[in-house]
């Protein structure tokens, strides 16, 4: 568990003692995958970040933040199986709903841009 | 233990899969051509991807309050996702973003048209919008999406 992704995005080190007894053989496969994930997930976010940056329209951006928010989203839920806790998970619920208020925020100002400009 | 192996080998599977539509989405994001075209593939992203692994959470967990937030979670993402790409894409096309020079059609602009009714021969791009498409609709000739459009 040291050294791996998800262990330095938390601030709790190592895996959470709950249902040791259950644990099944499969485990290591899946905290392999689970470790491939966060990977993906922040290339992801990598790329959507590029895309932010070099959008030539103003929706670009705005579609590459939603994107961004939704990634972030599936990293803490890869942090939830991890740890195996529940309070990770509410934290991708607020994620999702702020990224979808800011993407109609933007899309309300993006289409009275042209309106106002006229007026 | 039986239970724990079976919940562990479909959190797998999920959790492949929620990776595989949040990865491809982002490279959509990168390498389409347009802001439309990109829409298409944030949708995949924020529908498909949080899915699969909200779905690996509750095989792996399994207990009732994980449980209860990930359906939350997939429930607000089904709902939201395609009324943001939705507003967005109206607010985008309002606004007066040019889609890709090589589509095949654009109807919310034709729509425009006729409603201001312009002739639809002064439109400046795309194959539906070619002089040939309002005579085509009565003699299906041979533009392939004239022919598609008498059709329908």
């Amino acid at each position: 568990m040291n050294g791996s992704v998800l262990s330095m995005l938390s601030l709790a080190h190592g895996p959470a003692p709950a249902l040791a007894a259950a644990a099944s053989p499969l485990q290591p496969a899946l905290f392999l995958t689970l470790e491939i994930g966060a990977v993906l997930a922040i290339v992801g976010m990598m790329l959507c970040l590029y895309r932010m940056v070099r959008g030539p329209h103003l929706a670009d951006r705005v579609l590459s933040g939603d994107t961004l928010a939704y990634q972030v989203v599936g990293l803490v839920i890869l942090l939830t199986v991890r740890m195996e806790s529940t309070t990770y998970l509410d934290g991708a619920l607020v994620v999702a709903i702020i990224g979808f208020a800011s993407t109609l925020a933007f899309s309300q100002y993006i289409g009275n841009l042209n309106r106002r400009s006229n007026a | 233990m039986t239970w724990s192996l079976l919940g562990d080998a479909l959190a797998i599977f999920f959790a492949l899969c929620g990776m595989f539509f949040m990865f491809v989405g982002a490279v959509g994001i990168v390498r389409f051509p347009d802001a439309y075209n990109r829409l298409h593939a944030s949708s995949k992203c924020s529908t498909l991807g949080v899915m699969g692994l909200a779905l690996a959470a509750v095989f792996h967990v399994g207990t009732l309050a994980v449980t209860t937030k990930a359906i939350m979670t997939i429930v607000f993402a089904l709902v939201a996702a395609p009324v943001g790409s939705h507003m967005l894409a109206k607010a985008a096309h309002l606004n007066g973003l040019k889609p890709w020079d090589r589509q095949l059609s654009d109807e919310l602009q034709q729509d425009k048209e006729r409603r201001e009714g312009k002739s639809p021969c002064n439109a400046p791009r795309g194959m539906a919008a070619s002089p040939q498409s309002r005579p085509a609709r009565r003699d299906p000739g041979s533009d392939p999406t004239a022919r598609i459009s008498a059709a329908v």
